[in-house]
């Protein structure tokens, strides 16, 4: 207990927004497991009225067997002051017929427990079964959304962001239904129906033995709210931890280099001991919580001693026309008060999880509701077989509102013709090519291919025949055989090494532990960028398509690879159509037409040596490449 | 010992290991050693708040006695005929002036008890309060001790533990594993103890009390042991398989956020949604087993608590009627019962607690105790300021695992000023070559002397602060750009600073940010291109103002401008240095002093340029093959 509730005070609170619509939302996501929710309810109230009882039994053993002795015997106005009810106590006359009774009860107070046990598990599963279906089909439903949002969003937002969506949120509501809904119903269930139980048997007496719950509600609230706040600084101080370690992990060869050791020591002990500092602040709320909220629960005992042994003892009412308080009522009242603290401190922690829980789902939503920017057109046809003729008439294209970043770009491309783009970092060329797949939409102006505007064709029949290598090879962690094979997925193994050799890929691929079956690290790693990129192609090639889109990688791999990476190019570019963002001469020198960008708007056009002739631009940037190398020449 | 050695090896390695990880938590215990006053404290307190929780039930049975004694009293007192009270006064075996003695002064028995209750509540909390606060504080100061160990530790290992470590790995011992041997002993440890003196402490009491009723319930006590042993062999299987079931979900979510555009390219979100939705179904799956086990073993073992409680009810309520046991005796003990059950409860949690904890400290003291396998040598002594002659002789080069030399009887002599190129294949010796003159890494055989001196027998500090190197990749630091150039020379002056930026041609660029010098970088600043970053390096390098100069001249992304840029700086930064380079370009070949040839971690050549690609054919190979494309345009403006 003391471990979560840490561990819930550490949550970070935020308050949803719109707590009506989301809980609207959780409802429809509940609406399937409608029925195991009515079982949640019925199974807690089987268990809160087994909680219930056992105080009340517990109570009866007291005033029916075990102090009724002297009064009944007499007769006479003793049993008037008797509150039992569980059996006939003129009946008890034998020591023997007592401890029968008695046996009795205890058998239904092990009855008790083990329904109460029972439907405890019940409600608990059920919950869980209704919790766990409901996360499951949320996640899909947001994986699938993922799919759905454009490029422009994934460039917008940091994929940290996007991840934390589906595990941090949804783990708050894994929490939630799981644990915290359930017991927070639940405890709120005990806690009514005790003090229904106390004000029905004695509403004065009840009232006063039940002043001290709302004072213990407030103090839970108040030390749960000063730890958070001492809470988020220490997250804040152990980021600063974690960005130290980080830093210093991964520059740990300049920290050496550069003798820095004992500065970066003395700094990372600063960030740990503010670490340390905010902990220990924090400490001291959580480590006061629980010893003050026991100690208010003695209050309440000794205020439910106090008021029912004096009515007792004076034999006379709290209040004038209510009833004795009997010393069974007492005892009753005593396990009563005993078991309310629980599901308070209980409740004034959980709450909080609620709340969270809520939030992430908030968060959850509004990435659901995320506007796919990019949709097929109602009346979009798949695209026809592609041949290759390329056009771009007057294209323009902003990703934030009023910025364009492309400006007019009009050119054509033949079928079979290379592209090459070239251009400072930020000047276009990349959104250029993403115009092709419509990874992007246009905002004014078109992108046809074959004649077809692409808005007009379904996207999924599009991007399927154009292949694309993208300058950070992306591989998923499976085997070399599977990450070639996702180009066309129905190929065949021999096809899928068909297409390795035709990209020189075969050789290294075969020199590998495992061969084509080599099981990949995260994103590849194992493989040198080089045969990453090799693999990457390999993929394309597989694909087959019938326009390309090459972004050449600029960094640096080991030149013989490099070799063998750009004849695997040139092979690959043979009788398609192909954009390029070029970086190499060679490949520069091979287009068909050269796109100088500049500024989001094509500054100059027209083949290698046409555009050296005109010495402008391109010619600049020709010349600062090669100039150091001409000097020595 | 004869026995342990008869044993089957597989049986000593696994009893070695058990022993191992016991001994590595006991030895993150010891580093309470370190807080011994707090601890002391927080030990001192929880006997103290434990011994008067135990005294409450003593208290509640004197409130209950004073009452019912109390109402008993008045009940006799009341029954208006004689005859029928003088028959109650004997039954109870009492005279009706202790009756009325007793009635009199039941409310101030009460009212004492009470305030005895409401004195020990308050002195009780304030205890506990000052365990958990003194028990919180000493774990803190141990997670903080311990990553000031584990960050002192990593500063100082050598190069060759980096390349078999990944940063996310060491990442994690110093946070997750920390936290975990931080929370065991902020409650584990606590836990522990407090389970043990109150289980002692309260079946004593039980058995003084009532040593046949304590019977009774011995039984339970067993089977509940038993339980939580079932309880933890199934819970933590199950647990382990959600947690690999999810890392799984995650890598497909994360290859799916990271990689979209090539999910998008090759339309397959139908096969991503299809992968996603096993994986999702699988988690669904161990959840819910996770769920059936756990529904229904949390409520059981609350169960062999409570029926505890129905056992005491009959045995005890027995004992009532026959007149052999007090009604407020039975309540006391029925409390005392719930003291019993408490610490087998919490036995499930520090179990779990306990097994992680060992299993993360032995992860800690990995990295503590590794050896850092470059030290100063007893006698080292300072190095001389460097002149700039370095030689190697016979340098062969062997990572310690595996066999192969990475390098092989390297020998050659370098005189000051020198530019020497280094030129092969990756994996050829060049990187090797240029961490063993600053000592990142030790010759296996052979030795590096830098004027003379072995690099061996001269403190680290003295050699490296007079070397500059541009490494590969340049890591910036949190901090200014100003923080980032004066790295190594933190005392450089405004002056200093810029000049070596504006050699570097790093100068403009950062007067292009809003706060110039002191704009803030690294993991929580701006972020600087490729291209930026390098020429950082650069001037970093450059203010040191060394005699040697190591340089990974491979330029990462950058426009054909800034490659020129940093060409020039790089320029700029040789002259007058002995200079280890490795060339990636052909002017740096071309202008180098000296040229190395590597071929699998073998020299194969030695000399300028005109010789080498007269003599030697692997250079004139590499110089045809790796360098082509720079060379093609050069042949073509002529």
């Amino acid at each position: 207990m003391m471990d979560f509730q840490r561990r819930a005070l550490d949550q970070e609170t935020r308050k949803a927004k719109n707590v009506a619509v989301t809980l609207r939302r959780f409802a429809g996501y509940f609406r399937p497991y409608w029925l195991n929710l009515v079982g949640v309810v019925v199974f807690t109230l089987v268990v809160v009225y087994c909680n219930i009882l056992y105080p009340a039994l517990i109570g009866q053993a007291a005033d029916c067997y075990l102090i009724s002795t002297p009064t009944t015997q007499m007769g006479g106005s003793g049993v008037a002051t008797t509150s039992c009810w569980y059996t006939d106590i003129a009946q008890l006359t034998s020591n023997e017929s007592k401890i029968s009774g008695l046996l009795g009860l205890a058998l239904l107070i092990a009855g008790t427990f083990v329904v109460s046990a029972l439907f405890t598990g019940f409600s608990f599963y059920t919950m869980r079964l209704a919790g766990q279906g409901v996360l499951r089909d949320m996640r899909g439903h947001v994986f699938n959304h993922m799919h759905n949002l454009s490029i422009g969003y994934y460039s917008r937002n940091e994929a940290g962001e996007i991840m934390s969506r589906v595990t941090n949120d949804m783990d708050t509501l894994q929490q939630m239904f799981n644990f915290a809904l359930l017991n927070v119903f639940q405890g709120l269930m005990i806690i009514f129906w005790i003090a229904v139980a106390m004000l029905r048997e004695n509403l004065v007496y009840g009232l006063l033995s039940l002043a001290i719950a709302p004072v213990m509600l407030f103090t839970t609230r108040y030390f749960s709210n000063q730890a958070r706040k001492a809470f988020r600084i220490a997250r804040q101080e152990i980021g600063n931890v974690n960005a130290d370690l980080q830093e210093s992990i991964a520059g740990a060869r300049e920290v050496q280099a550069f003798n820095r050791e004992e500065e970066s020591i003395a700094q990372f002990q600063k960030a740990n001991e503010a670490n340390r500092a905010a902990n220990v602040r924090a400490a001291v709320f959580t480590s006061a919580l629980n010893p003050v909220l026991e100690a208010l629960s003695y209050v309440a005992l000794g205020t439910v001693v106090v008021v029912g042994g004096f009515s007792a003892l004076n034999n006379q009412p709290l209040l004038a026309g209510t009833s004795v308080i009997s010393v069974g009522t007492i005892f009753a009242f005593l396990a009563y008060i005993q078991r309310i603290n629980q599901p308070i401190s209980q409740i004034a922690v959980l709450w909080t999880n609620v709340q969270s829980g809520i939030a992430g789902g908030e968060r959850i939503f509004i990435l659901m509701d995320e506007d796919i920017e990019i949709h097929d057109r109602d009346n979009a046809k798949p695209m026809p077989q592609i041949i290759g003729k390329v056009e771009f008439k007057d294209v323009e294209a902003e990703y934030v509102k009023g910025e364009k970043v492309l400006k007019g770009i009009n050119f054509g491309v033949n079928t079979g013709e290379m592209v090459a783009i070239v251009g400072p970092t930020g000047a276009g060329k990349t959104t250029i090519i993403n115009m092709i797949p419509r990874f992007y939409d246009v905002t004014d102006g078109q992108v046809l291919i074959d004649g077809l505007d692409v808005r007009d064709v379904t996207q999924d029949s599009l991007r399927k025949q154009i292949g694309m290598v993208l300058q950070d090879t992306f591989l998923f962690s499976d085997s070399v055989m599977e990450n070639i094979r996702y180009g066309r997925l129905d190929a065949s193994d021999d096809e899928v090494i068909a297409a390795a050799k035709m990209v020189a890929a075969h050789d290294f691929i075969e020199r590998l532990p495992d061969g084509y079956m080599t099981v990949l690290g995260e994103r590849g790693s194992g493989l040198s960028q080089g045969q990453r990129q090799l693999i990457a192609i390999a993929r394309v090639a597989l694909m087959n398509p019938n326009i390309l889109i090459l972004d050449e990688a600029t960094s640096s791999v080991d030149t013989r690879t490099e070799r063998v990476i750009q004849a695997a190019f040139e092979k690959l570019l043979q009788g398609r159509t192909s954009f390029v963002i070029a970086h190499r001469l060679s490949t520069i020198r091979n287009a068909n037409l050269v796109l100088m960008v500049a500024d989001g708007q094509i500054i100059e056009r027209g083949t290698h040596q046409e555009l050296l002739a005109k010495g402008g631009a391109y010619y600049d940037l020709y010349m600062s490449q090669f100039k150091a190398e001409e000097d020595v020449a | 010992m004869q026995a342990v050695s008869s044993a089957s090896p597989k049986m000593k390695g696994r009893e070695k290991r058990a022993k191992g990880e016991q001994g590595y938590l006991r030895r993150a215990i010891g580093y309470l050693g370190r807080y011994k006053t707090m601890t002391f404290i927080a030990y001192g307190a929880l006997i103290i708040a434990t011994l008067s929780q135990l005294i409450v039930p003593q208290l509640v049975q004197a409130m209950i006695d004073s009452i019912t004694q109390g109402a008993v009293a008045q009940q006799v007192l009341s029954i208006p005929s004689e005859q029928g009270r003088m028959f109650a006064l004997t039954q109870l075996n009492t005279t009706q002036d202790a009756l009325q003695n007793t009635y009199n002064s039941a409310p101030s028995w009460i009212l004492g008890a009470v305030a005895l209750i409401l004195l020990v509540a308050v002195i009780r909390g304030l205890f506990a309060f000052i365990q958990s606060y003194a028990a919180e504080w000493t774990a803190q100061g141990i997670a903080y001790s311990m990553r000031n160990d584990i960050f002192i530790r990593i500063q100082r290992l050598s190069f060759s533990y980096y390349d078999r470590n990944q940063t996310g790995q060491l990442m994690i011992r110093a946070t997750d594993d920390v936290e975990r041997v931080r929370l065991f002993i902020a409650q584990g440890l606590l836990l522990t103890f407090q389970a043990f003196l109150l289980l002692v402490v309260t079946l004593t009491i039980l058995f003084l009390t009532n040593w046949r009723l304590t019977l009774s319930i011995l039984p339970i006590l067993p089977f509940s042991i038993i339980l939580f042993g079932i309880f933890g062999k199934i819970s933590q299987p199950l647990f382990r398989d959600v947690q690999i079931r999810l890392s799984k979900l995650n890598t497909v979510l994360q290859e799916n956020v990271a990689g979209i555009r090539v999910v998008k390219a090759f339309v397959r979100q139908n096969h991503e949604q299809k992968r996603f939705d096993e994986s999702n179904q699988d988690l669904y799956i161990h959840w819910l087993k996770i769920a059936r086990a756990f529904s229904f073993l949390f409520p059981m073992i609350f169960f062999v608590g409570q029926i505890g409680q129905a056992v005491i009810l009959y045995f005890s309520g027995t004992q009532i009627i026959d007149g052999s046991l007090a009604i407020g005796e039975y309540q006391k003990f029925n409390l005392y019962l719930a003291y019993v059950f408490f610490p087998l409860g919490q036995l499930g949690l520090i179990v779990s607690l306990m097994a992680q904890a060992s299993a993360s400290a032995e992860r800690i003291f990995e990295i503590i105790d590794t050896k850092s396998e470059i030290t100063d040598k007893p006698n080292a002594i300072d190095l001389p300021s460097i002149e700039g002659n370095v030689e190697f002789r016979d340098v062969t080069f062997r990572y310690f695992s595996s066999t192969a030399p990475v390098l092989n009887k390297v020998s050659f002599t370098i005189k000051t000023g020198q530019t020497i190129a280094l030129l092969g294949a990756t994996g050829s010796g060049k990187t090797t070559i240029i961490n063993l003159i600053p000592r990142f890494y030790d010759a296996s055989e052979g030795a590096v002397l830098i004027d003379g001196h072995d690099v061996r027998d001269v403190k680290l500090d003295s050699l490296r602060s007079q070397i500059g190197i541009v490494l590969q990749e340049t890591n910036l630091f949190s901090g200014t750009i100003r923080d980032n150039i004066v790295f190594g020379r933190p005392d450089a002056t405004d002056e200093e600073v810029i000049a070596a930026a504006k050699a570097s041609a790093a100068h403009d660029f950062i007067l292009d940010f809003p706060n110039g010098y002191e704009t803030s970088v690294g993991e929580r600043g701006a972020t600087l291109s490729g291209g930026q970053k390098q020429r950082l390096a650069i001037a970093r390098a450059l203010l040191l103002n060394p005699k040697l100069l190591i340089l990974d001249d491979s330029t990462s992304a950058v426009d054909f401008t800034t490659e020129r840029k940093i060409q020039a700086a790089l320029d700029n930064l040789m002259q007058g240095r002995t200079s280890f380079v490795i060339a990636q370009r052909i002017s740096t070949a071309r202008n180098a002093d000296v040229i190395i040839v590597l071929d699998k971690g073998a020299m194969v050549a030695m000399g300028t340029h005109a010789e080498l690609i007269e003599n030697s054919p692997i250079y004139a190979e590499i110089f045809a093959s790796q360098l082509v494309d720079d060379s093609q345009p050069v042949a073509e403006a002529q």
